[in-house]
């Protein structure tokens, strides 16, 4: 009880994502363990009672996020901090990196047709890629993963959230019929079915352990 | 090197749908790809000389615009098209490989880069999915300090009477060079000509005839610099009713190169 109650305060001021690790740091009693069993009871207790938030897993840490639901009455406020989208290029690197990781510089070029340099160095300064090593080749290239801020920015647990290659048909289906149940329900009070499915997305991924 | 000179009419007719704007693409294998896929294309079996001569038609007109380094990634594009087209006609036997298809390793990398293109619409998806939660840190908008609020004294009513009173915008005016210049001093003859007449004249009336800005702002500089001179008063009963300009205490008379001296 009071294990979750530290943990739940630890989260509530938190404005990005905590590691278990570093959650624990708030009592002696708590560890690494502790702390997931109270993510863990919290995320009952929020789901029992019908709050307008969960816990949800972003990379290695935990936040309190509002559920999909609830998002188009924050939208219509315009002070709403909102995370920028990126650029196709970018979405197009990351890509590579994510499936190819770890990969040089020359390599994502290969794939892409054009250069990269400056696309990567845009990432690198988002922290959403990283150096991981140094390639065998001439010159020992750098070599290139994503981050853990990759997988906050697009809501990952890890990379096994992304769908293998041979999966990418089927989950692309779904992602159509996702979208085309938004666009049908935009102007009304949020689709009941569509939210459904986007909370149990969002809750799969935290399940899951 | 160029083969539109090359190959035959009824090919060139046929790539009319396809004219397509570069910017729209990340580069050239998006590019070869889009020509592929929106013709239904077997991607196994590129019909080379059709496609190439696409792909160059397309870069038309293109390319100047282009950072040099982009137009390169492009003409690398079409250079690598023309070498396989080359290897298609002329097999050479003396090569080890030279059964292999020369097209093979273009559908390689284009079959690997439609494969990403799928992959960033599954990012697409999970940074939608992921807008759509929202954190801390969702500050409501406050107006910012410093600024008092000011009570504005108007019912809505009234301000609903004024906003009917606003005429419609004019249609965008064509530009055209000022057609001769408007002096402040014509329009302040003109107002004291206006004020030997009539009692009082509108405010309004002082734009009215006129459409351009010129007119509008050196009438109002002429009131203004009438009004200083107190040959003309103005009045507003109420805010946001009509303005009347009313004959001052000095006459309208032939003005002397005054201004500081006139006294209260």
């Amino acid at each position: 009880m009071r294990d979750e109650q530290v943990v739940e305060a630890t989260l509530f001021a938190s404005q990005t994502a905590l590691d278990p690790d570093e959650i624990a740091r708030a009592d002696e009693s708590l560890d690494r363990e502790r702390v997931l069993d109270a993510i863990r009871a919290l995320r009952d207790q929020y789901e029992a009672s019908e709050r307008a938030f969960q816990i949800y897993q972003l990379g290695d840490g935990y936040q309190i996020l509002t559920r999909p639901e609830f998002a188009p009455y924050l939208e219509r406020f315009d002070s709403v901090p909102r995370a920028p989208h990126l650029s196709p290029a970018a979405l197009e690197t990351l890509a590579i990196i994510a499936y190819r990781n770890p990969i040089g510089r020359i390599e994502i070029e290969e794939v892409r047709g054009v250069s990269a340099s400056s696309v990567l160095r845009t990432l690198l300064d988002w922290e959403l890629v990283e150096v991981v090593g140094r390639g065998e080749g001439l010159g020992r290239p750098l070599l290139y993963g994503v981050s853990s801020r990759f997988l906050e920015h697009f809501g990952l647990k890890d990379l096994s959230d992304l769908p293998a290659p041979d999966e990418l048909p089927v989950v692309l289906g779904e992602l159509q019929e996702a979208m085309e149940a938004e666009t049908v329900s935009a102007e009304e009070a949020p689709d009941e079915e569509a939210v459904a499915r986007e909370a149990l997305a969002g809750e799969a991924a935290a399940e899951s352990d | 090197m160029s083969p539109s000179t090359a190959s035959t009419e009824p090919i060139s007719r046929s790539i009319e749908p396809f004219q397509v704007s570069l910017e729209r693409f990340e580069g050239p294998l998006d590019l070869l790809l889009h020509l592929i896929r929106a013709q239904d294309i077997d991607i196994f079996d590129i019909p080379i000389a059709r496609i190439t001569e696409q792909f160059v038609k397309a870069l038309e007109g293109g390319l100047e615009a282009m950072p040099i380094e982009r137009a390169g990634e492009f003409l690398e594009m079409a250079a690598t098209l023309v070498r396989i087209k080359a290897q298609l006609l002329l097999p050479r036997p003396e090569q080890p490989d030279w059964d292999e298809d020369p097209r093979a390793e273009l559908v390689r990398r284009l079959l690997e880069y439609e494969h990403f293109q799928d992959v960033v619409h599954v990012l697409e998806g999970a940074e939608a999915q992921r807008g759509r939660h929202f954190g801390k840190g969702f500050v409501e908008h406050r107006p910012s300090p410093g600024l008092a609020p000011v009570e504005l004294e108007l019912s809505l009513a009234e301000f609903l009477s004024i906003a009917a009173r606003i005429p419609e915008p004019l249609p965008p005016a064509e530009v055209r060079p000022p057609s001769q210049t408007v002096t402040v001093e014509e329009k302040a003859s003109l107002l004291r000509r206006l004020l030997s007449k009539a009692k009082k004249v509108s405010f309004d009336r002082l734009f009215r005839p006129w459409g351009t800005r010129a007119h509008a702002v050196a009438s109002l500089l002429a009131a203004l610099e009438l009004a200083r001179q107190q040959v003309l008063r103005i009045e507003q009963v109420k805010p946001f009713s009509s303005i009347w300009l009313l004959p001052g205490n000095r006459d309208g008379g032939p003005r002397s190169a005054d201004g500081p001296e006139t006294g209260e």
